[in-house]
This record gives structure tokens, C-alpha cells and sequence, in this order.
């Protein structure tokens, strides 16, 4: 809580012999995080190189190209998959490699036929195409071809021609283009070639061949018929190897990634003539049981050391969360912003809690609340482990404060529940109906901002504490001086003008030149925070301005919601007010389509409502903590703790 | 004694005919401090949305820090509405 999980930083030497040994047990803990040995110009040490990789890390991983060839081939994602068994390493070392093969040489000879089938399609269609245009002419292909006094057209032509000349000519009219075929004696061929020319005469070659151009293309058609259904037939037995063949090729997948992994983790290591080293951190609470390990299976020929000193310098710790169940998914929120460094406050478990709140105000709607709680409940079926369903119960508990809110605002889709709104009421009166009072907004306004006062000043209580770790007294000086600015502003103002849900200190009497006490201290606090932040830096207090636009950026946490309500309001006034209830008064047969059509912008309405207080009231919120919270202590850019492992779902030992 | 009467009707005409107007004015007003901070704010966000999605385009880690950017402006608008508020409440 507030820290990262606290690491050590380890150096495990040994001798090349046992660089297998030592992998192989490093991995099988998953909680070292290894950092990569790297050739620094300059600071390269004579005989120190980084190490080669194990003996099969080739054959390894053209193994794992075909496997993933393969993957592609039939669409396999083993990410998305999630297997019934385990398949156990031991078993499948045995028989991977006659497996692959096996599978492989299947899929192979189904591809290369099908590719082959392919290509005789295309023959054959090219050669339709080719074969259509003499269909309409009864004449054989021999017939085309072998005259000395005959010159023979064919070819696409815009209209019938007239031939004053002897011929024989077939015309078969079409809507793709008239076809003509036309024998003439060849002393006539030039004046042919003219009226053909002025016909748009485009001629066709003939295709080779013999026989009716009809049964040609019957024979061609029925043969193109066959190979498709055979090309179905083998997609159906691809289907079916798909199905078959998923598990193991995903499960082969992670074995063989794995195990090159391992086979290339000496890339990472520095080594010598003898011996190698490899350099990284562990979580404290690891660092005896990978000592034990180590030990138990170099048999003691290992050295393990920890590197003492200070974890922040010269290479910052990798950084691992270490929170509380409730606040998990809210990491997802931290990582998208970036994630803490080893040094800073984690405020993780703060976010967890101040976000559902911010979202619940903004969307303070039971109606609403209910219908994210359910979708986040009933989608979490759909979605696979990982950041999908960690988004999920980040909006679940907004969707808990959103009905708890609605509660206190005492709002169902827009509606008033049967109580007074406990908190201030943020109900809209609309279309005449003057309700009671209407939306206090004022009120709330103020509220916003006092939570914004609070929100901001737990950021520099954060910051000092931050800044007080590592500089000391000098680093805590300028952050009291913004607490103390802003405060002193609020009391300067408090005794200036008296505003609902703050202090009236208008009415103190003066002390001294007509201020009165809170005015005094309030302006003191003011002088001595501005010089406090000047010590830091003159330039910080460029910043000053900051104070009065990040308290009133919390506004939105009203505005926002105000303007949902709206919507609520508009729609319920739309659909109810106007369509359904004076139809239900005079009721008739047109009344009930407008009664359904009243129901269709009830549902429609507040689904769109919905959909924008889920996007606005999340986005609101996040930003009010990255902008507004974040800007005043949060650095973050540490690196993620990348254990030295796999988190395996298809193989166990 | 009739004048007087048409005369006093007159006046309070005119009166309620003003604060009609001002009701008015202040609706518009309303509308304008929404309307300017509106724009304001989807002009801003415009460029930034853009180089923003550049941005992302080249590197995928960027996404946190190039989101707060890009909604910064947005508390342009929540100004407007919180002026237009309280113009109107």
C-alpha cells in the first residue's frame, strides 16, 4: 500500500557449465527480473562479452516458426483460447517433434492441393471467358481456322452490318456485346475491314481447340463446378484439423516459446572465458527461496549475492504493485498515466477509492447506476482475463457509488425517488412543471469545490511527503507554501464575501486598518506561501494561477452531472409528456402508436444517456486525477517488473 | 380619472415587458458563454486530438500522457457552463 513491492537486487555468478542449470531454475520461479547485460561504448571490461545462446536455440525456433505458421494458417489465437487440460511437459518433449511433423505435412499437402486447385480454376475461367463470346455461334472451332481465299472476322460489333459482297456471316445479338462471325472472300478485305471499322467492329482471337463452342463451355463450366466442390470439401477438412489440432498447436506454441526463451536468456548475460553473470532484482520475499533454489540445483555452485545500497541508484528497481484486492484494477488507470516509480508514493489505493466517488457524483442516477452494474456484471462472461475485465470492475464500482449517489441525490432515470434528496437537489423542472425548489446549484456548485480544496491538498500532502524523502526539509518548504497559499486565499476570501456551504467570516469584527483576524492570518499565510514556493524556484510561481483553475476545474463534477440530468429530464418530458400520457387520456388506435413510439424514445434516451455519463463521468473523472491530483505529485515512468518466466495456461510440469 | 388608470396599466406593462427582457438577456447571455466556450474548447482539443492521434500512431505508451492532454481544454467549456448556470439559476 503506498509502496511498491519492495525488490533486492541480485548477482548470480557461476560457471559456464552450469549456465543451463541456472536458467532453467530462474525461470521456473518467475520473479527474477533480469537486467540485460549491455556492450557500453567505453565501458566495455577486456574479456567480458555478452553470452551465446544455448545449443538449440535455432532448431528451437524454426520449430516454433512452423507452429506459428501454422497458427496463422487456421486462425488460432492461444491468447484467446482457454484450455480444458494441461498437457504435461515431459510428454509432449517426447512427441512434439513427431507431432509437428505429422500435423505440418497434413496441412501442407491440404494447402499445396488447394493452392493447385486454385490455379486450375483460373485456367479454366480465363478460358470461359475467352469460350462465351462464340457461344451463340453454332459453328466449330476447326471451322474458324485453315482458309487461304476466306478472310474470317471475329469479333464484338455495335450493330448488324450489310455485306454488299459474297460472305457467310453469323450474328448473334447480346446485351454484353453483339457477336459476329463473318467468312468473306479475301479479295474483298479491305472494303470489309472499312464497314466493319465503321460498325466499332473490336476483334476476338479464336480459342484453340476443336469441337462446338456450347459443348466446350458446358464441359468447362461442370469441370469448374467439381474443383470448387472439391476446394470445399478440403476447407472442410481444414475446419475440421482446425478443430482438432487448436489445443495442441497452442499448447505447443507456449511449450516451444518457453523453452526458447530459456535457450536465449544468455543474450542477456555477461560472460567470460569460464564463467557468466547475470544481473537483476527480485521481490524481498522471494530472494531466500531463489537462494534455496539456486543452491539445491547447482549444488551449492552457484554464488548468489545481493548487491547492497541504495535500490534507487545507479538503475531505479523494476516496479511491481503491491495492493490491496479492492484497488487492482484501478492499476490498469496508473499504467495507462504511467506507472510509479520505485521511489514515489503509489497512489493506487487513493485513485481506487477517489474515482468511483468523482464518477459516482457526476453520474448520481440510480436508474443509471443499475444499468452499468449489470452490463459490467453480465459482460465479464464475454471477455477474456486481462485489462478487458479489470476496465470492468473499475466501471462496476462506479456503477456501486453511481447508485449509491442516486441515493443521496435521490434520482432514478431523471425521476425523483419517494424521499428528499439528502444531499443537494439536482432536480430539473421542465415543460412547466415547477418543481419544488429546482436544482440547488449554487450549493452544489460550492460543494465541488470544496471537494476540489480537499482533493488538491491531499496532492501536496503527498508531494511533500515525496519531495521529503529525498531532499529533505528543503524539499517539503515549497509544498507547505501551496497549502498555506491556498488556504490563506480561502480565508482572505471567507472574510471578503460570505458564500453558502463555506465559512461566513464577513461578519468578524476588524482588528487592525479594517481587517478583521481571519483576513490578517489569511494574507499571511498567502505572503509566507508564495515566498516558500519562491525558494524553490522564482519560476515556479508562474505556476500560482494554478490555485484558482485546477479548484474550479472540480466544477465539472457538477456541471457534468447537471447536464445528464438534463437529458434525463428532456427525454422523460419528450417521451411521457408529450407522447404517452395524453395519449393514454384520449386513448384510441393511433394513441397507441404514439404510446410505442413514446416507449421506443424513453428506451432509446436514456440507453444515449447512459452511454454518454459512462464515457463522460469516466473521462471527467480520470482526468480530474491526472490533471488535477497527479500534476502535484505524481511523476511515475518507472519500469514494469517483467519476471524472468511465463505464466503458462496450456503445459505444467 | 380614466388616464390615470390607462397610464398605470401603461407603466406596469412596461415593467413586466422589461423584466421580460431581462430574463431574456440573461438566457442569452447564458447561450453565449456556452456557446464561445464551447468552441473554444473543440478548437483547442482539434489541434491537440490530432497531433495527439500522430502521436499514438508512432508510439503506443504515449496514450496516458497524450489523453490528458488532449482533454485539458475541455475545462473551457465546464467554465461556460458554470457562468451559464449561474446566469440562468
Amino acid at each position: 500500500m503506498f509502496r511498491p513491492e519492495p525488490m533486492t537486487h541480485l548477482l548470480v555468478v557461476a560457471s559456464k557449465e552450469r549456465m543451463e542449470t541456472v536458467i532453467r531454475e530462474l525461470y521456473s520461479h518467475r520473479v527474477f527480473h533480469i537486467r540485460d547485460y549491455v556492450e557500453k561504448e567505453g565501458e566495455k571490461v577486456e574479456g567480458v562479452t555478452i553470452g551465446p545462446p544455448l545449443g538449440s536455440a535455432s532448431e528451437v525456433s524454426s520449430k516454433l516458426i512452423r507452429v506459428r505458421s501454422m497458427e496463422t494458417t487456421f486462425g488460432i489465437h492461444p491468447d484467446e483460447m482457454t484450455p480444458a487440460t494441461r498437457q504435461r511437459v515431459l510428454d509432449l518433449r517426447d512427441t512434439i517433434d513427431r507431432d509437428i511433423a505429422a500435423v505440418g505435412n497434413e496441412t501442407d499437402t491440404l494447402l499445396s492441393r488447394r493452392a493447385e486447385l486454385e490455379g486450375t480454376i483460373r485456367d479454366l475461367e480465363q478460358q470461359v471467358r475467352e469460350l462465351a463470346p462464340f457461344a451463340g455461334a453454332p459453328i466449330e472451332f476447326g471451322h474458324y481456322r485453315g482458309y487461304e481465299t476466306l478472310a474470317v472476322y471475329t469479333g464484338r460489333i455495335g450493330r448488324d452490318v450489310e455485306i454488299p459482297v459474297p460472305h457467310e456471316k453469323v450474328f448473334t445479338p447480346s446485351p454484353q456485346g453483339n457477336f459476329i462471325a463473318l467468312f468473306v472472300p479475301v479479295e474483298h478485305k479491305a472494303a470489309v475491314d472499312a464497314i466493319l471499322q465503321e460498325a466499332r467492329f473490336m476483334p476476338i482471337p479464336v480459342p484453340r481447340g476443336s469441337g462446338l463452342p456450347e459443348a466446350l463451355l458446358a464441359e468447362n463450366q461442370g469441370r469448374l463446378a467439381e474443383l470448387k466442390e472439391e476446394i470445399a470439401r478440403i476447407d472442410q477438412r481444414i475446419a475440421a484439423l482446425k478443430e482438432q489440432q487448436a489445443q495442441f498447436l497452442a499448447t505447443c506454441d507456449e511449450y516451444l516459446k518457453s523453452d526458447l526463451e530459456q535457450e536465449e536468456a544468455p543474450l542477456r548475460f555477461a560472460t567470460t572465458d569460464q564463467a557468466f553473470l547475470v544481473e537483476g532484482w527480485v521481490p524481498t520475499r522471494e530472494v531466500e527461496r531463489v537462494k534455496a533454489g539456486l543452491s539445491l540445483a547447482t549444488e551449492g555452485k552457484a554464488l548468489v549475492t545481493e548487491v547492497p545500497g541504495d535500490p534507487h541508484h545507479p538503475v531505479p528497481a523494476p516496479v511491481e504493485y503491491d495492493n490491496p484486492s479492492f484497488a487492482r484494477p484501478t492499476q490498469l488507470l496508473m499504467d495507462t498515466y504511467a506507472r510509479p516509480r520505485y521511489d514515489e508514493l503509489d497512489p493506487t489505493i487513493l485513485v481506487s477509492l477517489i474515482f468511483p466517488i468523482f464518477f459516482g457524483i457526476i453520474l448520481g442516477d440510480v436508474g443509471y447506476g443499475l444499468i452499468l452494474l449489470a452490463a459490467s456484471l453480465g459482460l465479464r462472461r464475454f471477455l477474456p482475463e486481462g485489462d478487458g475485465r479489470l476496465l470492468l470492475k473499475v466501471m462496476r464500482n462506479g456503477a456501486i457509488a453511481s447508485i449509491f449517489f442516486g441515493l443521496l441525490f435521490s434520482e432514478f432515470f431523471g425521476f425523483k425517488l419517494p424521499w428528499e434528496p439528502l444531499l443537494y437537489a439536482r432536480h430539473l423542472s421542465m415543460g412547466g412543471h415547477e418543481a419544488e425548489g429546482g436544482p440547488m446549484v449554487r450549493e452544489l456548485l460550492v460543494l465541488s469545490i470544496w471537494i476540489g480544496i480537499l482533493h488538491i491538498t491531499l496532492g501536496r500532502i503527498l508531494a511533500a511527503v515525496n519531495h521529503g524523502r529525498h531532499h529533505g526539509i528543503r524539499g517539503v518548504i515549497p509544498q507547505l507554501g501551496w497549502i498555506a497559499s491556498m488556504w490563506g486565499l480561502l480565508l482572505v476570501i471567507w472574510s471578503i464575501v460570505a458564500i453558502p456551504v463555506m465559512p461566513d467570516l464577513t461578519g468578524v469584527p476588524p482588528l487592525v486598518a479594517g481587517l478583521s483576524l481571519p483576513a490578517l492570518v489569511g494574507g499571511l499565510m498567502l505572503i509566507l506561501g508564495i515566498l516558500a514556493i519562491a525558494s524553490e524556484s522564482a519560476l515556479e510561481l508562474t505556476e500560482f494561477p494554478t490555485i484558482i483553475s485546477h479548484t474550479m476545474s472540480y466544477a465539472r463534477l457538477v456541471a457534468i452531472g447537471l447536464s445528464s440530468v438534463a437529458i434525463a429530464v428532456v427525454v422523460n418530458f419528450v417521451s411521457i409528456g408529450m407522447l404517452i400520457e395524453p395519449h393514454l387520456e384520449n386513448f384510441s388506435a393511433v394513441g397507441v402508436l404514439f404510446i410505442l413510439m413514446g416507449i421506443a424514445v424513453f428506451i432509446a434516451g436514456h440507453l444515449l444517456n447512459t452511454a454518454l455519463g459512462l464515457v463522460g463521468g469516466a473521462l471527467q473523472s480520470l482526468r480530474l486525477q491526472y490533471v488535477e491530483f497527479f500534476t502535484k505529485f505524481y511523476k511515475g515512468g518507472g519500469e514494469k517488473f517483467n519476471p524472468f518466466g511465463m505464466i503458462r495456461k496450456f503445459t505444467e510440469d | 380619472m380614466v388616464d390615470a388608470v390607462v397610464t398605470q396599466a401603461a407603466i406596469e406593462m412596461s415593467v413586466e415587458a422589461v423584466q421580460a427582457s431581462q430574463i431574456g438577456m440573461k438566457a442569452l447571455a447564458a447561450a453565449i458563454a456556452i456557446a464561445g466556450t464551447g468552441f473554444a474548447s473543440a478548437w483547442a482539443e482539434l489541434s491537440i486530438g490530432s497531433a495527439a492521434v500522430g502521436a499514438v500512431a508512432e508510439n503506443k505508451d504515449l496514450f496516458g500522457s497524450v489523453l490528458v492532454l488532449t482533454i485539458i481544454p475541455e475545462t473551457i467549456v465546464i467554465f461556460g457552463l458554470v457562468v451559464g448556470l449561474l446566469l440562468i439559476l
